[in-house]
C-alpha cells in the first residue's frame, strides 16, 4: 500500500481498551492494510506521541500520521485530545477517526465542530464492527493524507 | 392597645372611636350653644334693668330740678329762675316716658300707675304755684306750697322712684353673678370638651399609628419570607438541576463502561468462532499442506487463547464495574447514623488506617489540633477523609518528600475542612472529571479503578455537604469538604439519586 508515497501512511490508535485495540487491528489487518499501527493506551502518552516532549507538534512534522480516537479514555476526554489535534499546526490537517461506544447526538456534533473527519459508533453487534473496521481499512488503503509541514 | 383587651379588632374598635367621638363634638356643641344663649339672655335682661334705672334716675333728678327752679322762682320772681324749672319738667316728661316703655317688671307696672298719677299732681302743683307768682299772686302760691302737698307728692315719688331703682340694682347684681356663673359653665364644658376630643384624638391616631406599624411590620415580614422561600426554590432547583445532570453524566458513563467490555466479549467469541471454523475446514481436507497446518497451529496456540484471555479479562472488568456499580448504589440507600463525632479522632483514625503506605513512602502528616466537633455520620467522615488521604499518599510529586496538612474552619453553622498535599496536582481542565465515577486524570502509573472520589462526593453530598477541589498541576492539592455543623435529621434519602 501507498508504495509510491515516499512517507507512508502511520495509523496512530488512541484506545485505552487492549481487546478494542486489538480487534480494530485484527480487523484492519484482514482489510489488506499493511501500515505501521502505533497503539497508545491513554491520553497523556498520546500527548507524548503527537506532541513530543516539547509539546509543540513539532515532531509530527513530515508525519502522515491517521488517528484513530477512542473519546473515553481514563485519564482525560477523547475531545481534549481531538482539539488539541485540531488546534496544532503540524497536526490539524491529520484526519481524525472518532471511534467511541456511544451515539450521543450532541457528542457527536461536538466532535465534528472540533474538526472530526468520520464519526465511527462501536456497534455491540461484533459483525457489524468488523464490517466498519474493514471499511475503514479500505477507506484507508485508498486515502490520500497530507504530510504534515 | 386597651380594644384589644376588650376583644376588638382594629376596624371595630377604629368605629368605636369615631362613634365616640361624633357623639362627644354633638354633646359639646349643643351645650355651649345652650349655655352660650342662656349668657346672652343674661346680658340682655342687665342691660335692660340698666336702662329701667337710669330712666327712674333721671325722673328722680329731673323732679328735684323742677322743684329747685320753682323753688327759686318763688322766693326771687326772677324769669331766669324758670330755666330750670322748665328743663326739670321736660326731664321729668322724657324719663317718665322712657320709664314707661322699658319697663317689664310687674311689680314695677303696678307702681307705674300710681307714679305717674302722682307727678301730674305734682306738676300741676308746681304749674299752679308758678303760675300764682306769674300773675302777682305771691301769697296765693306760699299759701299753695305751705299746704305741704308737694312735699308729700315728692316724698311719695322718691320712695316710688327709689323703690324701681333699689329693684333694679338688686336685679343687675344678681344678674351679674349669674352672668359670670354661666361664662364659667361655658368655659368649663368647652375646656373639657377639647380635652376630650383631643384625647379622643390621640387615642385614634395611636391605634392608627400602631395599626399601621403593625401593616408594616407584618408586609416586611411576609417580603423577608416571600424572599427566603424564592431563595430556598432556587436552591433547591439549582440542586435537582445538579442532581439530574449527575445522575444523566452517571447513566451516560455506566452504559458506556459496560457496554466497552462486552464490545470484547462479543467480538472475541466471534473471533472464536471464525478461529473454531477455520480449525475445523483444516482436520476434514486430507492433504494438507505444510502452510495450512502452520497456520492451522497458529490459530490454536496464539488466536484462540488471546481471544479466551480478552472475554475473560473483560467478564471480570464488567464484573467489577457492575460490583462498583452496586456498591455506590448501595452506599446511597445506607440510613445514616446522626452522632457527635470529634473530627479529630476521624481523621486520627482514616490517617492509621493508612499508616502502612503512610510510612512505606515517608510521609508527613500534620494534623490540626484545634479541629472542631460535628453532628454526622462517623463511618461516612472516614471513608471520606480516608479516600482523599490515600489519594494524597499515591499521587506524589516524584523527588519531593510527601507532606499533608488537615485543618478546619469554623463559620455560620458550617465546618470546612481541609485537606492540603504537596503531591503531582491536578490539571484545570481535569479539575471537574476527577469526581466522575470510572474517570482518573493525570500520569496512570498507579493502580486504581476510578471510583474513590466519585464515592467521596456522593457520600459528602449524602451527609449534606459538598466537596471542591483547588490545585496546581506539580505544586499540589487541596480538597475542601463544607460540612454542616449538625447533619439534618433525614439526610443521606434527598440525595440518595
Amino acid at each position: 500500500m501507498n508504495c509510491t508515497n515516499a512517507n507512508p501512511v502511520t495509523i496512530v490508535m488512541i484506545e485505552d481498551d487492549e481487546g478494542h485495540a486489538r480487534l480494530i487491528e485484527r480487523n484492519i489487518r484482514r482489510a489488506g492494510v499493511t501500515n505501521d499501527i502505533v497503539a497508545i493506551a491513554s491520553g497523556n502518552e498520546a500527548f507524548e506521541y503527537l506532541l513530543g516532549e516539547d509539546k509543540t507538534g513539532a515532531v509530527s512534522a513530515k508525519r502522515a500520521l491517521l488517528i484513530l480516537l477512542d473519546l473515553n479514555l481514563p485519564d482525560m476526554s477523547g475531545v481534549d485530545i481531538l482539539q488539541k489535534i485540531k488546534t496544532n499546526p503540524h497536526l490539524k490537517r491529520s484526519p481524525v477517526v472518532v471511534l467511541t461506544t456511544t451515539d450521543d447526538e450532541r457528542e457527536i456534533q461536538r466532535c465534528y465542530d472540533l474538526g472530526a473527519n468520520v464519526y465511527i459508533t462501536k456497534p455491540v453487534n461484533y459483525e457489524s464492527f468488523a464490517n466498519a473496521i474493514r471499511q475503514l481499512g479500505l477507506f484507508v488503503a485508498v486515502m490520500q493524507v497530507p504530510v504534515a509541514e | 392597645m386597651p380594644a384589644r383587651a376588650l376583644g376588638l379588632n382594629y376596624a371595630q374598635s377604629t368605629l368605636l372611636l369615631v362613634v365616640a367621638g361624633a357623639v362627644m363634638l354633638f354633646l359639646l356643641v349643643v351645650s355651649s350653644f345652650k349655655l352660650s344663649s342662656e349668657t346672652s339672655a343674661r346680658a340682655d335682661e342687665i342691660a335692660q334693668e340698666r336702662l329701667v334705672r337710669i330712666a327712674a334716675r333721671q325722673t328722680q333728678i329731673g323732679l328735684l330740678n323742677a322743684e329747685s327752679g320753682q323753688r327759686g322762682y318763688l322766693v326771687t320772681g326772677e324769669e331766669p329762675y324758670l330755666e330750670p324749672y322748665y328743663t326739670g319738667v321736660d326731664e321729668v316728661r322724657r324719663g317718665l316716658s322712657d320709664l314707661e316703655q322699658r319697663i317689664v317688671n310687674a311689680e314695677d307696672r303696678a307702681r307705674m300707675d300710681s307714679i305717674k298719677s302722682v307727678i301730674e299732681a305734682k306738676l300741676r302743683e308746681m304749674d299752679t304755684t308758678v303760675g300764682f307768682v306769674k300773675s302777682g299772686m305771691r301769697d296765693e302760691a306760699t299759701e299753695t306750697v305751705r299746704s305741704d302737698r308737694g312735699l308729700t307728692y315728692m316724698t311719695e315719688l322718691r320712695t316710688q322712684l327709689e323703690a324701681i331703682t333699689g329693684r333694679a340694682d338688686t336685679a343687675i347684681g344678681q344678674g351679674l353673678t349669674d352672668l359670670a356663673t354661666s361664662a364659667r359653665r361655658l368655659s368649663i364644658t368647652t375646656t373639657l370638651g377639647s380635652m376630650l376630643l383631643i384625647g379622643f384624638t390621640a387615642v385614634a391616631f395611636y391605634i392608627v399609628a400602631n395599626n399601621t406599624g403593625q401593616l408594616l411590620a407584618a408586609r416586611q415580614s411576609l417580603e423577608d419570607l416571600t424572599n427566603e422561600l424564592e431563595e430556598r426554590v432556587k436552591d433547591r432547583t439549582l440542586a435537582l438541576t445538579q442532581a439530574n445532570d449527575e445522575i444523566q453524566r452517571f447513566a451516560y458513563i455506566v452504559s458506556h463502561d459496560l457496554r466497552a467490555p462486552l464490545v470484547n466479549i462479543m467480538g472475541f467469541t466471534s473471533e472464536l468462532e471464525s478461529a473454531s471454523g477455520q480449525l475445523v475446514t483444516y482436520f476434514r481436507s486430507d492433504q494438507s499442506l505444510e502452510a495450512e497446518r502452520k497456520a492451522a497451529a497458529e490459530i490454536a496456540t496464539a488466536d484462540i487463547p488471546e481471544s479466551i484471555k480478552f472475554i475473560r479479562s473483560s467478564s471480570t472488568k464488567m464484573d467489577g464495574l457492575i460490583g462498583a456499580i452496586l456498591k455506590l448504589s448501595r452506599e446511597g440507600r445506607r440510613e445514616f447514623k446522626r452522632d457527635r463525632v470529634q473530627l479529630t479522632e476521624v481523621v486520627a483514625a482514616s490517617v492509621a488506617s493508612l499508616q502502612h503506605q503512610i510510612e512505606e513512602h515517608g510521609v508527613d502528616v500534620d494534623i490540626a489540633l484545634d479541629l472542631p466537633s460535628v453532628v454526622s455520620d462517623r463511618l461516612a467522615l472516614e471513608q471520606i477523609v480516608g479516600n482523599i488521604v490515600d489519594n494524597a499518599v499515591k499521587y506524589l510529586m516524584p523527588g519531593r518528600p510527601g507532606r499533608i496538612a488537615i485543618a478546619a474552619e469554623e463559620s455560620g453553622g458550617r465546618v470546612k475542612l481541609s485537606i492540603t498535599d504537596n503531591g503531582r496536582g491536578i490539571d484545570d481542565h481535569d479539575q471537574a472529571r476527577i469526581f466522575e465515577l470510572f474517570r482518573r486524570a493525570g500520569k496512570l502509573d498507579r493502580p486504581g479503578d476510578g471510583i474513590g472520589l466519585a464515592h467521596v462526593r456522593s457520600l459528602v453530598r449524602m451527609i449534606g455537604g459538598d466537596v471542591t477541589v483547588r490545585s496546581q498541576a506539580g505544586e499540589g492539592t487541596t480538597f475542601f469538604i463544607d460540612l454542616p455543623k449538625k447533619m439534618a435529621i433525614h439526610a443521606g434519602k434527598e440525595q440518595a439519586a
